[in-house]
């Protein structure tokens, strides 16, 4: 992630927080924590609790953060390794798990519009053995007649969105629930996953059962000791391929069919 | 067999309620933005390494990186890592750690460090790597913190001890490894009965060294890679030390270990200048020197108790006074006080030390930061008292100073004083990279003692060409040292794990017990010097083969 990148993500997250921006230029950022986000971010739980106890109105925090290693002026440096990011990584899942959104369509002649229900899942897979890489889906469930699109959030973020729904605008009733939704999307990701090769999988199968032979001759007595199993629980947890399957965020979409011409 | 599939359900029920009771639902931007947090954190390849995008501030070097990357692909997160001594091995450990942390294949880790290191090891992990790592101080610390630093002496013994294998560990860090050689010790068993998924053992000597000590080691991190004790030794041992089958021997270890030598860094190392200075005594020296052999026909005192009073002698009046005393006070004998006494006469005769002369005379020369190092406390005691009285600020470094005490000691040398001495003692795991000279006011026999002395200024980070000192006093057993290890052999001049090849290869790793088998046993000076020349000539014979092994590797036609 390049800096430039960093300044724009902390910016973004700030303002759609709702934190006063106090300054915003070429490296720097100062912002005024909102009570929420001080209660995420800053960790102090006591000043809290100590000043609601005796009725204080507490002062929320002022963060300063440059992007510009060069910069000598004051705040945090923050860059792609730095623990404050990835906390704020973290807590814009946690703020934003779920979430409902209508497509903004101009209304012709004051006729009324149909939305159709979707259902968007963002997930992360991880394929896993001793090493280990990810990748992002982000699937679409149309909840009436089950048409599946990959790469859903990109179509989203080309779309206009709102949280409350448009004049003239009415949505259709959804014929799959959605836990149904939701099941017809795992069904669909384990297709995919057992029909891919699996190459990674059957090396590390490999190594595991090369390892586990050293150690049975390594352990050659019937009765084998506390570590022998110890070890073996070791083999099996380094080297035993799985695939997670992992909810990043999802939500409800009542999108026209323009969308998709 | 296909990979297990695992679905996380536990959001499911939560998005089904919010549905139910319409909502809350998030803000569009804050749900865009964690969808690209997410997106950025990604780690798109099985290989290659993806902490040093996270560590911008850290420069690693590429025998580093490259170190990593064979433990993590090649050697799949079990390894031996056995630098020379001054290349980063701990920064090569946690930069693994961070890899295997950020790609999430591990979250609970141990690391065990010797006593002294708990700190440091804590301060480098995070303020360089961005570990939260916390030295073990309250029996809590195992069940709440993931990362967490502690001595073995403190894990292997209860509470710690059930706590610790109660511990799920995903990853095992064991600093000086080398200590657990012995698969009979408490240590050892302790660290065996530890799960071990992924494992890195650090060592600073090559684990070359002994047959079993290769076995126990690497049977620790993977159990049956060497085969069984009994097979093991079927396989390479010839007779009581000898090694057979060395080329496939070697073969399997490099596949658990990594060593990295400074010749193969590829780095500019600065130069090592070894200077040897032979100091004539006065006088009054020579005859308390030349007295203590007395002691060996009056009080039948020789072999090694003679020999460390001659080396004491050589040291400072000190040191020599601090033994000669105590032996005094043991035997509480009139007869004995008689022929002791004149000794302690003759101490008190000697006005001014030819050594401290010298010494004082090259601080002033050398105008910069000293490190002298010496064998003895009293020598110790001396030097700072002698140096000060001639306006030269010095601290004392000792290995049994505190932590905190050794920090001081070390950032007092490094902005307030001019000459820090240290005794043996002072050397794991002290860096002091900002100093360039070093005195060796008395000689270790053991060559890689001197090693580990030098390695503390000879080390990454060193800008400067390394100036050595080494102090003898003429016509002493301190010169035929010497000769033996610093003329003729030139040991220092050499790449580090070359002499510890050498010596390995003439099965010669205690060349100290060897040379003091020689003092103890031999009837006269003559007979000194020609077992030491021959020892020398043997060693320097098997350099030149050793050469021209490499030599003819490297030109292919072995």
């Amino acid at each position: 992630m390049k800096q430039a990148a960093i300044h724009d993500y902390l910016y973004k997250y700030f303002k759609s927080n709702n934190c006063e921006i106090l300054e915003n230029h070429h490296s720097q950022l100062k912002v005024k924590l909102t009570v929420d986000l001080d209660k995420l971010l800053m960790n102090r739980p006591f000043y809290w609790h100590y000043m609601e106890k005796i009725n204080q109105q507490p002062e929320t925090a002022v963060l300063t953060f440059k992007t510009d290693p060069k910069d000598e002026g004051d705040g945090e440096f923050i860059h792609f390794g730095s623990p404050r990011l990835h906390q704020i990584f973290q807590s814009a899942q946690q703020l934003a798990p779920f979430i409902r959104l209508f497509h903004i369509v101009p209304a012709l002649e004051n006729k009324s519009i149909a939305l159709k229900p979707w259902l968007g899942l963002n997930i992360k897979v991880s394929y896993q053995c001793d090493v280990k890489k990810d990748r992002i889906l982000s699937l679409g469930l149309q909840l009436i007649n089950g048409t599946l699109i990959d790469q859903f959030q990109s179509l989203l973020e080309s779309l206009p969105l709102t949280p409350k729904i448009p004049d003239y605008c009415y949505t259709l009733q959804p014929l799959i629930r959605p836990l149904s939704g939701i099941r017809r999307i795992e069904s669909y990701l384990v297709t995919m996953l057992k029909g891919e090769t699996h190459d990674w999988a059957s090396d590390a199968i490999r190594r595991w059962e090369h390892d586990l032979h050293l150690l049975d001759q390594f352990y050659d007595e019937e009765e084998k000791p506390e570590t022998y199993h110890s070890e073996k629980e070791a083999l099996k947890s380094q080297y035993e391929p799985k695939i997670h399957v992992q909810f990043i965020n999802g939500g409800l979409f009542y999108l026209h069919d323009s969308a998709f011409s | 067999m296909d990979p297990e599939i695992i679905f996380d359900h536990s959001w499911q029920d939560e998005f089904i309620s919010r549905i139910d009771s319409d909502g809350p639902w998030a803000n569009w931007e804050v749900y865009k933005l964690a969808f690209h947090a997410e997106e950025e954190k990604r780690i798109p390849t099985f290989e290659g390494l993806m902490a040093p995008e996270h560590l911008p501030h850290v420069t690693f070097l590429p025998h580093q990186i490259e170190t990593a990357q064979t433990v993590i692909e090649k050697m799949h997160g079990k390894a031996i890592l056995a630098d020379e001594v001054g290349l980063g091995k701990t920064i090569e450990a946690g930069l693994i750690i961070k890899e295997y942390m950020i790609r999430g294949l591990a979250k609970k880790i141990l690391i065990l460090v010797p006593a002294s290191l708990v700190l440091q090891w804590a301060t480098e992990l995070n303020s360089k790597f961005y570990i939260p790592a916390v030295p073990q101080r309250k029996s809590y610390v195992w069940e709440q913190c993931d990362v967490v630093i502690s001595s073995i002496d403190t894990a292997k013994r209860e509470p710690h001890r059930s706590l610790i294998l109660k511990q799920d560990y995903d990853f095992i860090i064991i600093d000086e490894a080398h200590k657990l050689k012995n698969s009979k010790t408490k240590n050892y068993e302790f660290v065996q009965s530890l799960k071990k998924k992924f494992c890195l053992l650090l060592t600073a000597t090559p684990i070359q060294n002994r047959l079993s000590e290769i076995f126990y080691l690497v049977s620790l991190l993977k159990p049956g890679y060497l085969g069984s004790a009994e097979a093991f030794t079927k396989h390479y041992r010839d007779g009581k030390t000898k090694v057979k089958n060395e080329e496939r021997l070697k073969a399997l270890v490099n596949q658990v270990m990594v060593r990295n030598r400074r010749e193969d860094t590829g780095l500019d190392w600065p130069k090592r200048v070894i200077e040897s200075i032979e100091i004539p005594l006065s006088d009054q020296e020579r005859d308390l020197y030349d007295s203590l052999f007395t002691l060996r026909n009056k009080l039948n005192i020789k072999g090694f108790s003679l020999i460390t009073l001659q080396r004491e002698a050589c040291s400072s009046r000190e040191a020599v006074y601090v033994t000669l005393n105590h032996m005094r006070k043991k035997f509480d004998n009139p007869a004995v006080n008689e022929i002791i006494d004149p000794l302690f006469d003759k101490i008190n005769a000697i006005q001014s030390q030819a050594k401290a002369n010298k010494a004082l005379e090259l601080i002033k020369k050398i105008n910069d930061k000293v490190i002298i190092f010496t064998e003895y406390r009293a020598t110790q005691l001396y030097l700072q008292w002698f140096l000060q009285q001639n306006g030269i600020s010095s601290v004392p470094f000792r290995g049994g100073f505190k932590r905190s005490k050794k920090d001081w000691m070390r950032t007092l040398f490094q902005n307030n004083a001019q000459v820090l001495i240290a005794t043996e003692a002072g050397g794991e795991g002290l860096n002091l990279q900002f100093c360039n000279h070093i005195i060796n006011y008395d000689l270790p026999w053991n060559p890689m003692r001197i090693e580990q002395r030098i390695g503390r200024i000879h080390r990454l980070g060193q800008k400067n060409d390394v100036h050595i000192y080494n102090f003898a006093t003429k016509g002493t057993i301190e010169d035929h040292i010497l000769k033996l290890l610093y003329n003729k052999i030139h040991l220092f001049e050499n790449v580090i794990g070359e002499l510890d090849d050498i010596l390995t290869r003439l099965n010669l790793r205690d060349l100290d017990k060897q040379v003091q088998t020689i003092f103890e046993e031999s009837e006269s000076a003559g007979e000194i010097q020609i077992k030491l020349d021959n020892i020398s000539s043997v060693i320097n014979s098997e350099k030149d083969l050793l050469k021209e092994e490499m030599h003819n590797e490297a030109s292919g036609d072995s």
